[in-house]
């Protein structure tokens, strides 16, 4: 049984990572400001940004095609796939299961992210990619940065999404709540252990998130 | 058509569930009592009016009364035995034993005729099974049962002897006929209802095997998917692309199979800035270039190409969201990355094959065959692109996503039991089988044989089929 991991620890450093999450923070504005999903992500390397993703299922309809894929696909037009191995992530939202194994694979260092993927994340809000057994190097998530805004972010688009719909709902159920319920331990389902209970103890980040 | 010549003519083992693997066994005690049929329902209404909570857990799958014929032996216990010494004459036994209870508590029994033959007078009793036994104790239910009838302590209360027995019963439905049979015999009667609570519904897995082992739909079957996706494979490896992996995606339109994406593993296939330094033995390859995520990326791009104006026009318009943000985009380095476009003329024949029906969404329900067993990424993938049904080959016990089994059972080698085809916390689910592998015995002509009426699901491998497990070491795929 893999042991809980939190990811919501002290960030070493947190001005310097703010800083690229601000980046993050800025490209997710970009795509809401385009009525794309607001999530954002910068690669970092050596202080640099290399790769800058949004969400591009849409546009290739391929369910596939998340914000981190985008970005290391600007990366590899221009680096070896090698330079992962001493790179960065800053996403808004917690990667997906999907993404946080294909960056383990690829062999990125740390991960950065606002707020949890309770859904289908894969760096502690549905399971633990990032530090369960298995054959590659696990990298180290650190969550939390910058959390308030991803979720109204994400709020933000959900509200507008209605707003576009044939028949708007009620007004009520369209307004822009701006509570944001403090974390609480993400009830972790790793491999090995058993799953949770089906109580929804999880912070409830995510109205519905696309990782 | 239920001969065992005919079950072992599948080539198909639906996977454990994580939930299957976890719950199947879990028990529960409960408290059960013998009684008098005639006062079966009586006792049942107080159980009903008095005991709160005696139905917080459901526990459907099991007979609320029981013969005792059909009990385990364990449960019936020391009973029968001082029965058959015809020392405690019960009144639903014998019709009117002129028996005499004693005052004292060590008095003998005594009677004045002999007991008759039981076999041919002995009233029906039943086992009530009464609750879970954390709901009350034994003592206050001992106390509830004894004020009411047959237990009461009124002039004939002697003939009913209040036992509150402690058994151990199934706590989940059992999710196959045969799981029944098996809890009948080691727990208590046990109702098989056709419903699985841990996976796919029986009945919708039984017709998706009826459906994958015929082979008369245009000759394509499920072992017919898995030679082409062999087949791919072996192409792609051969050109020195990828290592020997392969996925076809399949799209059933009124039972009918199209063959939508055939893509093999071309992991290393050179990138725009190749890593010169890297031989492929130590590198994982590019990780995007996968088979099965190629194959789901070629099902995007064939829906794009087929698109009404409607969804073209939306997906041009998201295209330019990435413009919007400054991201410039160089396509063919993209495209270089992703590899979903066909990297062989094997690959494009089936890519330019304008089948698929437009304006679908993702993948949903569409069928995905594979050589192996594939890595977490690609069955998240998977889940994301909602797929309807998954076969694989060959196991994958130390990166493969799919498999929800820890330990060695009776579905053969282990893995890293995450079991992503059927995960209650993720938002989608899709049933899932490996092949199996004849070893012997089984002629091919048996496969032309009617469709399975019969379904094998959740059946252990029978002593003639294997599960594959890969001969690669520990690689993703």
């Amino acid at each position: 049984m893999a042991a809980k991991t939190t990811v919501f620890g002290e960030v070493p450093n947190r001005a310097y990572h703010e800083r690229f999450m601000r980046k993050a923070i800025e490209m997710a504005e970009l795509a809401l400001a385009s009525d794309e999903t607001p999530v954002g992500c910068v690669f970092v390397h050596n202080d640099v940004i290399i790769g800058r993703g949004i969400n591009g299922t849409n546009a290739s309809l391929n369910g596939t095609r998340h914000a981190e894929f985008v970005a290391l696909a600007e990366i590899m037009a221009k680096h070896p796939q090698s330079i992962i191995r001493e790179t960065d992530l800053y996403v808004t939202v917690e990667p997906c299961i999907m993404c946080a194994s294909a960056l383990r694979q690829y062999g990125i260092r740390a991960v950065y992210f606002g707020c949890l993927n309770d859904r289908f994340g894969g760096c502690g809000g549905v399971m633990n990619i990032h530090t369960d057994n298995g054959v590659d190097r696990p990298f180290p998530a650190y969550g939390g940065i910058f959390r308030e805004e991803a979720i109204m972010l994400l709020r933000k688009f959900y509200v507008q999404e209605n707003n576009k719909a044939p028949e708007p709902k009620p007004k009520k159920n369209r307004e822009l709540k701006t509570a944001i319920l403090p974390i609480s331990a993400p009830n972790t389902a790793t491999a090995g252990a058993p799953a949770p209970p089906p109580t929804t103890t999880n912070t409830p980040d995510l109205p519905t998130p696309q990782g | 058509m239920d001969s065992p010549a005919f079950q072992t003519s599948r080539r198909m083992l639906a996977l454990k569930t994580k939930e299957e693997c976890r719950l199947g066994n879990e028990t529960i005690q409960v408290w059960a009592v013998e009684l008098p049929s005639k006062h079966a329902e009586g006792i049942l209404k107080v159980i009903k009016d008095n005991v709160e909570g005696q139905d917080r857990i459901d526990l459907q799958h099991l007979r609320r009364f029981a013969k005792p014929k059909f009990l385990p032996k364990h449960i019936l216990g020391e009973r029968d035995r001082i029965k058959e010494l015809h020392c405690v004459p019960r009144a639903w036994e014998t019709s009117a034993p002129a028996v005499m209870q004693a005052s004292c508590e060590n008095a003998v029994w005594d009677w004045s005729t002999p007991a008759k033959a039981r076999t041919t007078t002995r009233a029906q009793t039943l086992y009530l099974l009464i609750c879970p036994t954390n709901v009350i104790s034994m003592a206050d239910l001992h106390s509830l049962l004894l004020d009411y009838t047959p237990f009461a302590s009124s002039a004939e209360s002697w003939a009913y002897p209040l036992v509150i027995k402690e058994v151990t019963v199934p706590l989940l439905s059992p999710t196959s006929p045969a799981q029944a049979d098996e809890w009948s015999n080691k727990y208590w009667p046990t109702f098989y209802r056709k419903t699985n609570p841990f996976g796919a519904h029986p009945v919708s897995m039984s017709k998706a095997e009826d459906e994958l082992q015929t082979s008369e739909c245009n000759g394509f079957g499920v072992e017919h998917a898995l030679e082409l996706a062999e087949e791919v494979a072996q192409i792609t490896k051969g050109e020195g692309l990828g290592v020997g992996t392969g996925c076809v995606i399949v799209e059933r339109v009124e039972g009918k199979p199209e063959i939508i994406a055939v893509a093999g593993d071309a992991r290393y296939k050179p990138l725009s800035v190749p890593a010169a330094d890297e031989p492929h033995g130590c590198s994982p390859g590019n990780v995007m270039a996968h088979a099965a995520m190629r194959a789901l990326g070629f099902v995007g791009r064939k829906r794009l190409r087929v698109a009404s104006g409607q969804v073209s026009k939306a997906a041009a318009k998201a295209e330019s969201n990435f413009a919007n943000v400054g991201l410039a985009h160089d396509e063919t380095a993209r495209d270089g990355f992703f590899l979903d476009l066909p990297v062989n003329s094997f690959e494009q024949k089936y890519f330019d094959n304008d089948n698929i029906k437009p304006d679908g969404y993702l993948c949903l329900k569409l069928e995905v065959f594979l050589t192996h067993e594939p890595c977490m990424m690609c069955s998240m993938a998977l889940v994301h692109s909602r797929v309807g049904r998954v076969i694989f080959k060959h196991r994958m016990p130390e990166t493969g996503g799919l498999t929800a089994e820890l330990v060695r059972n009776d579905t053969g080698p282990v893995g890293l039991g995450y079991g992503l085809c059927w995960r209650k916390e993720l938002n989608w689910q899709f049933m899932c089988w490996e092949y199996i592998q004849q070893t012997h015995g089984e002629s091919e002509a048996d496969d032309t044989t009617a469709a399975s009426t019969v379904s094998q699901y959740s059946k252990p491998p029978m002593a003639n089929e294997t599960i594959v497990e890969s001969s690669f070491a520990c690689i993703h795929v």
